[in-house]
């Protein structure tokens, strides 16, 4: 079992956000809008799977920028 | 050289060093740690290759001859495997483009090119992904090796092939180096991956299966 670790999650968000060129203001903005209204979809569960946490990431990422949603949800496919 | 060209490893890896690399510094930052990779690449293969070139090339100088040798008929054999473990091993079943490497080894690649600082970081990353595809360009550099020497028989120059079977794995490299510094993102490059995956299966499985059928062919004497 991990902990969840939002900070963590955050700073690659920021990452990625920084490479796709997204301007830092609005990155850190919408990563923080996203990670509210994923903890709002996942608050009834008591145990969440990585899978879970990273489809309701990319669910409210989506809304705010499409290729920062794909790359957060391919990150792990590439290689 | 297609082969060489096809192989996904290190352009995965590259894709995410650079990725990573925008993330965290300037695009002409990112830019120059991200050319190290490259170098690093460039000199293993090269390394790799011109070993193989030097001990073939002793080989037939001390009358070993390909057409003769049981040898070729092993290589045959290897590049027949390798046709299918192509088709059927080199991406794992799935979504996405995971490579036939273990998940241990992917996620310490994918590790390694998000924390990537220096340059002979980037540099051990570019020697270490080239290495990784080891099994899949061996038995074309020994082909390749051999071909070449041959080649010198009809007089036939013979440093332009070898020069060009060295920088050959760069292309793919300088061509997602290129896309980068277009605008391209990694999203881009993710897509074009997925969506040529059954192609690039399918070109490397019928090369390898091609080269095989030649060598049968034209190299050994039934």
């Amino acid at each position: 079992m991990k902990e969840y670790d939002e900070n963590e999650i955050k700073k690659d968000l920021k990452i990625d956000a920084h490479a796709l060129g997204i301007p830092e203001g609005a990155a850190e903005t919408f990563i923080n809008r996203t990670l509210k209204d994923a903890k709002k979809h996942l608050k009834n569960k008591s145990i969440i799977t990585e899978k879970d946490l990273e489809r309701a990431i990319c669910k409210e990422l989506k809304k705010y920028h499409a290729d920062l949603a794909y790359v957060y949800q391919n990150r792990d496919t590439i290689i | 050289m297609l082969i060489l060209i096809f192989l996904q490893l290190s352009p995965g890896i590259f894709a995410l060093t650079y990725h990573y690399a925008l993330g965290k510094y300037s695009k002409n930052q990112a830019s120059f740690l991200t050319l190290f990779f490259i170098i690093g690449v460039e000199i293993i293969s090269a390394c790799i290759f011109l070993s193989t070139y030097f001990l073939v090339s002793t080989l037939f100088f001390v009358g070993f001859r390909p057409e003769t040798s049981v040898l070729t008929w092993i290589l045959a054999g290897i590049l027949i495997a390798l046709g299918f473990l192509a088709f059927f091993h080199y991406f794992r079943p799935g979504a996405g483009t995971k490579l036939f490497i273990s998940q241990k080894y992917s996620k310490g690649f994918k590790y390694s090119a998000k924390t990537i600082k220096t340059k002979s970081d980037a540099f051990v990353l570019g020697v270490m992904s080239s290495v990784s595809e080891f099994i899949y360009t061996f038995p074309l550099y020994v082909l390749a090796s051999a071909e070449i020497v041959h080649l010198s028989l009809y007089g036939i120059s013979i440093n332009l092939f070898a020069i060009l079977f060295v920088l050959t794995p760069l292309l793919p490299l300088f061509i997602i180096r290129y896309k980068y510094q277009a605008g391209y993102n990694l999203a881009d490059i993710i897509k074009t991956r997925t969506k040529n995956k059954p192609f690039t299966r399918f070109i490397l499985s019928f090369n390898y299966l091609i080269i095989a059928i030649l060598i049968l062919c034209f190299r050994t004497i039934l």
